[in-house]
This record gives structure tokens, C-alpha cells and sequence, in this order.
């Protein structure tokens, strides 16, 4: 194959469909990249950057006095597959490559992107970035070394090479199976995606480092009639894997509890009003840390003084049984990542120890603040976008407590299973959390079903008010997606079974 | 320029017929960003792009696709209508379908919408936009309590936009828009570590249109001290107002299950209610796509149909579902249009302060936290926070927080709007007083 025909397939959403005419054998071999940057030349090269374009392009960013420069280098392919209505008839596909360029002068960021992958875009884009510094001469970038880093989420054929006929039958055992598990189901909307998104980080100090992400989501909808009432429900499932993860299972689970999620409603009754204790089922509960303490301990609002978390390191901020990670390392997890959008390796970091606040999560602008290192938080959407502090997969490990010794210490109360999204304001403190449906507790035991109630607190004093801590920690598997400075993240939580106080009920019935 | 890019869109739509399409819309689009960002007397951040995509629909053998990119190279465009093409083959059939009617596409407004001012794009420079975001951090710190204040974040962008539309059966557009930005937040000390957040913003089309910087920093840095040593009442059924820049995020829960998909799809709670009174006798919402300088402002929708005023509620009946073509045709109906253009507010004539004294005592709701609103039931449930308000005047802070109701029953207990509609949003919400409403707190 000549260099022409192998950028032709490279260069598109090549085998967006298993038909051999279009993809041939070869090529599909050719698309994989190598791991590791080096000696054969990165991903990018058939795009035509060559480590030559990215010094170039790093050297221009310095070219005004900037100290650091880095190029951020994506090619992402999406795919989406939907039913609706019995029929699998919409696809959407997207095509995203780019380039982001920036430049740091202290504190300060310079930040330039552009679509177009020629040495003059480049230039231009890097030229831009540059004007964050204005000493009108600079410094000369390192040469560029390749970094090897662990794969915590290799996959045998990416989804480049999975063709849309692949995925079909995996719809349809979703509808199948989410339709049969109850009569009262009456619509059913099903969609798969995948992303497989390389990127390439390189700076002026002479890292280099490239990445292969997959992605897989299954989302399952259902609406449900009974007696002339309706209700909704959906159950996700997402990892950062190939087709291999859609086992029958996987489907199956994800289209039993889209349902069940569902009809369960028609038995609910309103959820109460004010201040209860509140115990969180494992799980997706977990969004609970990401909420009222996650974005706290971000350094970049600790920086600038604006979380309320902000100077508390090394201080006691909950009970000793309390310990929480952010964690990128966790095998084929969705806030998994093999290096940060700078570059920086993935990494396990203790936010809470026995209680007492650890670290904040960091990029290189706050980690140079604090004078540590990077926890290889910084992370970013796209090429679009220049990197700030996120969260990967946060959880809290397991305490003393057994679950059924923790519902039973609750006379009356809430049990919260299962929660949609959430909100908080980082100086305040106070966050809100959405639960889409738990139980309440009478007597020490689960009764009613309860729906569609936002609960608030203040993050500091839920995490002092933290009673007890089960030993069934669970990660939650399906599609969590988190919102800061205009960029949304793939992430992950988890959550042993928790007993804590301080938060108020939004429900209708006093 | 356009031009040009109306040029492009013509050639990705034979290409895609040459490669197999019977039907195709594609949309090109081009857009221009700069930003500054200024923090505690230091520029923070300085970002700046251009950038380009593609967007096409595609109706193959009765089948349907909608695919984008930004690898715009010659060759690689030419693979992925190809494997798009090969892609909606694979699909079930879909009879629903289809390129709007071309008589859809007839009699556009063709008066000026005044939506792009190139002039004033083309005035404003990197010194400016730096100069600006200075000038916003320095009337942030303008006030009393200066030393109170904690950080201040400011922020003064612009970006030019301009897309070509055409599709196979016919229709063809061009259209060009600008948007200028300022924002500041400040953080002020509160007791307990606490440090209470205020934000105040503007978004316009054209450059002479925004507030002067004294009005954004100002307010940025009173609305975080009105927030200091917040508190939650007590649970209560309490009289209230919505203030008109958060009052969208309610709107939302209503307005979603307009949607043809919520209807066709059985998750609306409106579906079974066209024509009759869903609001109580005060809300009249208008779907303005015309107005000058509006946010929301356009000539033609998404697919390309020509787009008219059309009542949404008149008196709180409700008058009009958001049906594209799709979803229309499934719903055996005719379609309006997709989604909402300019969301425009009629009657009200107090001011804030003036539905402030008619309400006396209750809460002023400033901002909204988390929450979330079932579009198949109506029943919704958000966090707060705002002031207590005793004689119309404000008396303390609350926050933490949550208001709860359903839809059906909410809007009726609307008594009056604001006659001060927000002009920075393109839903131009009102503040709205209400009475009797159910609060938990503490």
C-alpha cells in the first residue's frame, strides 16, 4: 500500500461499516498505532506532523519569552447508533482533528487551536499562543523523548475497524430484552456509541506521549404506562473498551434495570420534605464525592483561594473510616486515562487518608504553584480546549460497616439508590445531588419507593457527618459526564453503602 | 467569504448524491473566538481560534444518517461521505424521513435581523479586549468592603460566525452573526471558609449594545456580598419571585416536552394538552424569530424552513408543539419547527423592585442549583438560593434550599410578570412572582 491510499483510510472514519469492499485487510492492521511514540514515528505522522513540525511548532510558541509550550495533537472518531420505535434507523458519525497550542508565562495561559494540520496553521495557531509573554525573544525547546507509560485499557480492534452491522444485533437484544421484561413498557429508545479518540501530547521540555482512548456507551430508555399514568427510566453502560464489552450480560443488565427502573415508579410515592438521615446505596451514589468534595479539592479553585476547601490540607475534614481516591489508573474504567492531556502518567491520588485531607488534584499550572508535582489531573474535551484540574474516577474505599447493620441504625429515613446529576458551588460549599428513585427507611428497614427528589447539603459538613461506612464499595458502570469551565469529561465514581447526615429532602409531601 | 462557503456546501451535496445520497442537506460553518480572561490584577488566560466544519444529512434509499467533520482535506472528505453513504445503507428504512417540503422553504423573512455587527468586530483588538478585562476587575473592586474580597475573575470575548446551508431540493442560505461577551465573578469572605460567589454577565450582537464595565464588575461584586452568612429558612409554603436572568432553567421542564420527540415518544406531559389552559390566565409566550438583535434571532431553522412567529401559550393555553419534519410526519401533523428561536415575554409592568413590594414577604430565587425536571409527569424539584424579603425589602440570605411542584399546578399559581425582560439570554425571561409555593429547608 503507498503512502496516498493509507492516508485515505487513516484520514476518515475508516470501516465505519464491516463491508470488505471499502476497508481492506491491510489497512485495518496499519490504522492500529503503535502504543509508544519512538522510533517508528508517531500516529500523527501520516497526517503529516512529524516531530520536525512539533518542534517547530513548540519553538514558535516560545518565540515571545513564553516559559513552557506545549501541542496537543487529536484525532477522534465517533459513532452513534440509534432505535427508536422497534427500528434501528439513525446513525450519526463525527470526525474531530485538530490541533491545540499552548504557551504559559507564569500563571498565565496563552491558548490557540486550529482544524487544519499544515505546518502554516500550526505556526499561526502556535504564533497566536505565543502572545501570552511579550519579551519578543525565547528560548529554544528540548529534544523530544518518547515516554512509555501502562495500558490500562488496551483493546484488540478498535472501534475504527468495528462495522455498524456488528452493533446491530446488540440493539436489538437491548430492545428485546428491555420490552420483554415488562408488559407495561410501551416505548423503548436504544443507542450505542463508541469513540476512539489518539491524541498526542508534546512540550517544550522534550515530552512526548501519545494515547489511544476507546470508549463504549449502551444507553437504554423506557416509558411505561399503567392505568393511564406514565413513567420514565433509563439504565448506561460505558467503559473504556471494544465490542468485547457488549457481552449479553452487559445488555442484559443494562435492559432488566432500564425497565425496572421504570415500572418501580408506578409504586412510588412522593418523597418527603427536610432534613432526614440519608443513607446511599452503592454505586452511582458515588456521585455524591464528586459533588460535594470533588470539585473542591480541583487546585485550580484552591489556587485562587476561591474553594472552600482551599488551605485545609493536612487538616481532619471527616471521621477517620473516610478514604477517598481519584484514581486514572483503574482497569478499563470510564475516567480511566494512560497519560493526562499533558502528558503526565495516570495516577492513583489519596484526596482523604483516615480522614484527614491529602492533596488536591493537579495540573502543571497549579502543581507549579504549589511547588509539587502534577497528579496527572489535567485533562481537557478536546483540542479545543486547554487543560485544567478534573476528576478521573473518584471512590471511597471501604469502612467497618455492614450494610444491613447500616439500615438498621436508621429509625427514619432516606435510601438513596440511584441519582441523575448533580451541582455545587465551589466557594459556598452547598451542593445538590438528583435522586431519581430510592426507598424510604421505617424502622430500620427498606419500605415506599420514592422518586424524582433533589437533595442539598453543605460538602464540608456531609463529610464531617459521615456515621458509617459499608465494605461493599461498587463502581458505577455506566456513562458519567462532568461539566466544568464549559468542557465535559468522561468520568467515574464509586461508593460503598453511606450513612450521613446534614442533608435536606427536596420532596412535596411535609 | 460566504460566498465561498455557500460554494463548498453546493459541491458537498452533489458529492454526496454522486456517492450515492438521494437526499442531502449540508451545512458549512466557519466561526472566529477571541478571549480574555483577567485575574487578580494579572492576565490569566488568552485563547484564541478559528475553526471549520461540515455537517450533512443524508436520506439513502429511505434511510438516514447525519454526519460531521472538521478534517476538511479534499480526499479525507470525499471518505467520509463515502463511508457515510455505505454506513445509512446498513439502517432499517424509515418512511418518516425526508427533506422538509420544499414549499417550506418559500417566503423567508428578508428584512434585517441586525444580528452581526461587523463593524464593531472589526473595531476590537487584543489591546481592547485586555483593556476591558481590566477595567471589569477594577470596578469589581471599586466598592466598600474591597478588602473583603477574595478573588476577582474577568473575562471580555467576541467571535464572528457565518454558515451555508443548501440542500438537494432546493433551498439555500447564507447567514453571518457576531456575539460580544463581558463577565466577571468575584469571591468574597464569608465566616466558616465559607466564600460566597457573585457573577454578573452580558451577551450581545452587537459591540455598542453592552452595559458599561462599572455596571458588569459592580454587580459581579454586590451579588457576592448579598450572599454572605446565606442560610436555609425553615420547610414552607412561602410567596416568591424568580429573578429573570435564572428564570430559564424552570422554563426548561416546560418547555422540553413541546418537543415533537417527547410527544411522538409518549414522555410529555403536555401531549394530550394543545388548546386548553396548562398556565392559569397570565403567561402569553411568544416564539419571536425576528427580533433585532435578538440571541435567538434567524431567518430559517436548522432543516432550512422558513421561519414565522407563532404563539406558544396565549393566557397560559397552550398553542404550539415544536414538530420538525421528522417528527411531524410521525405525529400525522404538519411541522412548525424544531426548536425555539427567540422565546419573547408579553405584559408585566413592575420593575423588580416593584414585584418586590407587591409580594412583601417572602423569597427572591437569584440562582438555581442541581435539580431536575420529568418531562413525562411535570413533577420537578430544584435547589435555590435568594433572599428573604419582609415589607419588599431584603432582609437576609437564603441558600441550601429546594423548590419542589409539578408543572400543571405551578404556573397557576403565577401571579404577575417583571416588566424587565433579560436581555442576554435568547428565551428573554421576565422575573415572575408566584405565590404559595412549597419550600424545604431546614
Amino acid at each position: 500500500m503507498n503512502r496516498r491510499d493509507f492516508l485515505k483510510v487513516v484520514g476518515t472514519g475508516a470501516a465505519v461499516v464491516s463491508v470488505p469492499a471499502l476497508v481492506s485487510g491491510c489497512a485495518q492492521k496499519m490504522v492500529k498505532p503503535d502504543k509508544v511514540a519512538g522510533a517508528h514515528g508517531t500516529y500523527f505522522d501520516q497526517f503529516g506532523v512529524d516531530t520536525g513540525l512539533i518542534r517547530r511548532t513548540l519553538e514558535k510558541g516560545l518565540s515571545r519569552g513564553g516559559d513552557f509550550a506545549d501541542v496537543y495533537l487529536q484525532h477522534k472518531i465517533e459513532h452513534w447508533v440509534g432505535m427508536e420505535d422497534n427500528e434501528v434507523n439513525r446513525a450519526y458519525s463525527t470526525i474531530d482533528l485538530g490541533a491545540g497550542i499552548r504557551v504559559l508565562k507564569g500563571d498565565a495561559t496563552g491558548f490557540a487551536y486550529c482544524e487544519d494540520l499544515t505546518e502554516e496553521a500550526l505556526l499561526a495557531a502556535a504564533e497566536t499562543a505565543a502572545a501570552v509573554a511579550d519579551a519578543g525573544f525565547g528560548g529554544r525547546p528540548k529534544p523530544l523523548a518518547a515516554v512509555k507509560v501502562d495500558n490500562h485499557y488496551s483493546v484488540e480492534v478498535p472501534w475504527t475497524d468495528v462495522g455498524i452491522d456488528k452493533k446491530l444485533p446488540i440493539i436489538q437484544r437491548t430492545n428485546e430484552k428491555a420490552r420483554g421484561r415488562d408488559k407495561r413498557i410501551i416505548k423503548v429508545t436504544i443507542y450505542l456509541s463508541d469513540t476512539t479518540s489518539r491524541i498526542l501530547v508534546a512540550n517544550s521540555e522534550g515530552l512526548l506521549a501519545e494515547d489511544d482512548r476507546p470508549m463504549a456507551l449502551l444507553v437504554a430508555s423506557c416509558v411505561a404506562q399503567d392505568q393511564g399514568k406514565i413513567e420514565v427510566g433509563y439504565q448506561t453502560g460505558s467503559s473504556r473498551d471494544g465490542l468485547g464489552f457488549f457481552s449479553n450480560q452487559l445488555v442484559d443488565r443494562v435492559a432488566h434495570e432500564a425497565a425496572d427502573y421504570t415500572t418501580m415508579l408506578f409504586d412510588a410515592v412522593e418523597a418527603p420534605v427536610g432534613e432526614l438521615p440519608v443513607v446511599l446505596a452503592p454505586g452511582v451514589t458515588g456521585i455524591l464525592l464528586h459533588e460535594a468534595m470533588g470539585h473542591g479539592f480541583e487546585a485550580d479553585f484552591n489556587r485562587k483561594g476561591i474553594s472552600i476547601y482551599a488551605d485545609r490540607i493536612g487538616k481532619k475534614i471527616a471521621p477517620d473510616f473516610v478514604t477517598i481516591y481519584d484514581d486514572g489508573t483503574n482497569e478499563r474504567l470510564r475516567g480511566s486515562i494512560n497519560i493526562d492531556d499533558e502528558g503526565t502518567a495516570g495516577q492513583k491520588t489519596p484526596l482523604v487518608e483516615k480522614g484527614i485531607l491529602r492533596s488536591y488534584m493537579h495540573d502543571r499550572i497549579s502543581a507549579d504553584h504549589y511547588k509539587t508535582k502534577s497528579t496527572g489531573s489535567g485533562r481537557r474535551q478536546s483540542f479545543r480546549y486547554p487543560p485544567v484540574p478534573r476528576m478521573r474516577n473518584t471512590y471511597m474505599i471501604n469502612g467497618p460497616h455492614k450494610p444491613e447493620e447500616i439500615i438498621k441504625s436508621v429509625k427514619k429515613g432516606l435510601y438513596a439508590e440511584v441519582f441523575s446529576n448533580g451541582q455545587v458551588q465551589i466557594g459556598a460549599g452547598d451542593f445538590t445531588f438528583f435522586l431519581k428513585h430510592g426507598r424510604m427507611i421505617e424502622d430500620g428497614k427498606l419500605t415506599k419507593v420514592v422518586k424524582d427528589a433533589n437533595l442539598i447539603g453543605s460538602g464540608p459538613k456531609v463529610l464531617e457527618a459521615v456515621e458509617m461506612v459499608g465494605d461493599d464499595m461498587q463502581m458505577f458502570s455506566g456513562g458519567g459526564m462532568c461539566g466544568k469551565d464549559g468542557q465535559r469529561v468522561p468520568v467515574g465514581f464509586g461508593l460503598p453503602t453511606v450513612k450521613a447526615g446534614g442533608m435536606s429532602i427536596g420532596g412535596r409531601r411535609s | 467569504m460566504s460566498k465561498t462557503l455557500l460554494e463548498q456546501a453546493k459541491e458537498v451535496v452533489v458529492k454526496a448524491q454522486k456517492f450515492g445520497a438521494q437526499g442531502v442537506r449540508a451545512s458549512l460553518g466557519r466561526s472566529r473566538n477571541s478571549e480574555v480572561e483577567w485575574r487578580d490584577g494579572k492576565l490569566d488566560r488568552l485563547r484564541e481560534s478559528t475553526s471549520m466544519s461540515v455537517g450533512v444529512t443524508l436520506y439513502v434509499d429511505g434511510r438516514y444518517s447525519s454526519n460531521s467533520s472538521s478534517d476538511l482535506r479534499p480526499e479525507a472528505l470525499d471518505d467520509f461521505l463515502k463511508e457515510a453513504v455505505a454506513m445509512t445503507r446498513v439502517l432499517a428504512e424509515d418512511k418518516h424521513r425526508k427533506l422538509p417540503d420544499p414549499a417550506r422553504f418559500k417566503d423567508r423573512f428578508e428584512g434585517d435581523l441586525k444580528v452581526f455587527d461587523q463593524a464593531g468586530a472589526e473595531a476590537v483588538t487584543a489591546v481592547n479586549r485586555r483593556q476591558t478585562a481590566k477595567d471589569l476587575e477594577a470596578a469589581a473592586r471599586s466598592g466598600p468592603k474591597a478588602d473583603q474580597i477574595i478573588s476577582v475573575t474577568s473575562s471580555c470575548s467576541d467571535s464572528v460566525s457565518e454558515s451555508a446551508k443548501v440542500t438537494s431540493n432546493g433551498m439555500e442560505g447564507i447567514r453571518q452573526s457576531s456575539t460580544f461577551v463581558v463577565f466577571t465573578e468575584t469571591s468574597v469572605k464569608d465566616e466558616g471558609g465559607r466564600k460566597p460567589e457573585g457573577w454578573y454577565y452580558a451577551v450581545t450582537r452587537r459591540r455598542d449594545e453592552l452595559p458599561p464595565v462599572e455596571k458588569v464588575g459592580g454587580e459581579a461584586t454586590r451579588r457576592a456580598f448579598m450572599d454572605v452568612g446565606a442560610k436555609p429558612e425553615k420547610s414552607g409554603e412561602y410567596d416568591c419571585i424568580i429573578e429573570n436572568r435564572v428564570a430559564a432553567r424552570l422554563m426548561g421542564g416546560l418547555l422540553g416536552p413541546l418537543s415533537g420527540r417527547s410527544i411522538q415518544q409518549k414522555r410529555s406531559f403536555l401531549a394530550d394538552k394543545m388548546g386548553q389552559d396548562v398556565l392559569g390566565k397570565v403567561l402569553t409566550i411568544t416564539d419571536d424569530p425576528f427580533v433585532v438583535g435578538g440571541l435567538g434571532s434567524r431567518t430559517y431553522d436548522g432543516e432550512g424552513m422558513s421561519l414565522k412567529k407563532m404563539p406558544v401559550f396565549e393566557k397560559g393555553v397552550l398553542r404550539t408543539f415544536y414538530l420538525d419534519t421528522y417528527y411531524a410526519s410521525k405525529l400525522g401533523k404538519q411541522p412548525t419547527t424544531g426548536g425555539q428561536s427567540n422565546l419573547v415575554f408579553a405584559g408585566g409592568d413592575k420593575d423588580l423592585e416593584g414585584l418586590l413590594k407587591a409580594m412583601g414577604k417572602g423569597i427572591l430565587v437569584t440562582g438555581f442549583s442541581g435539580g431536575n425536571s420529568n418531562s413525562a409527569t411535570g413533577d420537578f424539584s430544584i435547589g435555590i438560593r435568594g433572599q428573604w424579603i419582609e415589607n419588599g425589602k431584603i432582609v437576609r440570605p437564603v441558600a441550601e434550599m429546594n423548590l419542589a411542584g409539578n408543572h400543571l399546578e405551578f404556573w397557576k399559581k403565577l401571579a404577575e410578570l417583571g416588566n424587565d425582560p433579560n436581555l442576554y439570554s435568547s428565551w428573554r425571561t421576565p422575573s415572575l412572582r408566584f405565590e404559595k409555593i412549597q419550600f424545604s429547608g431546614v
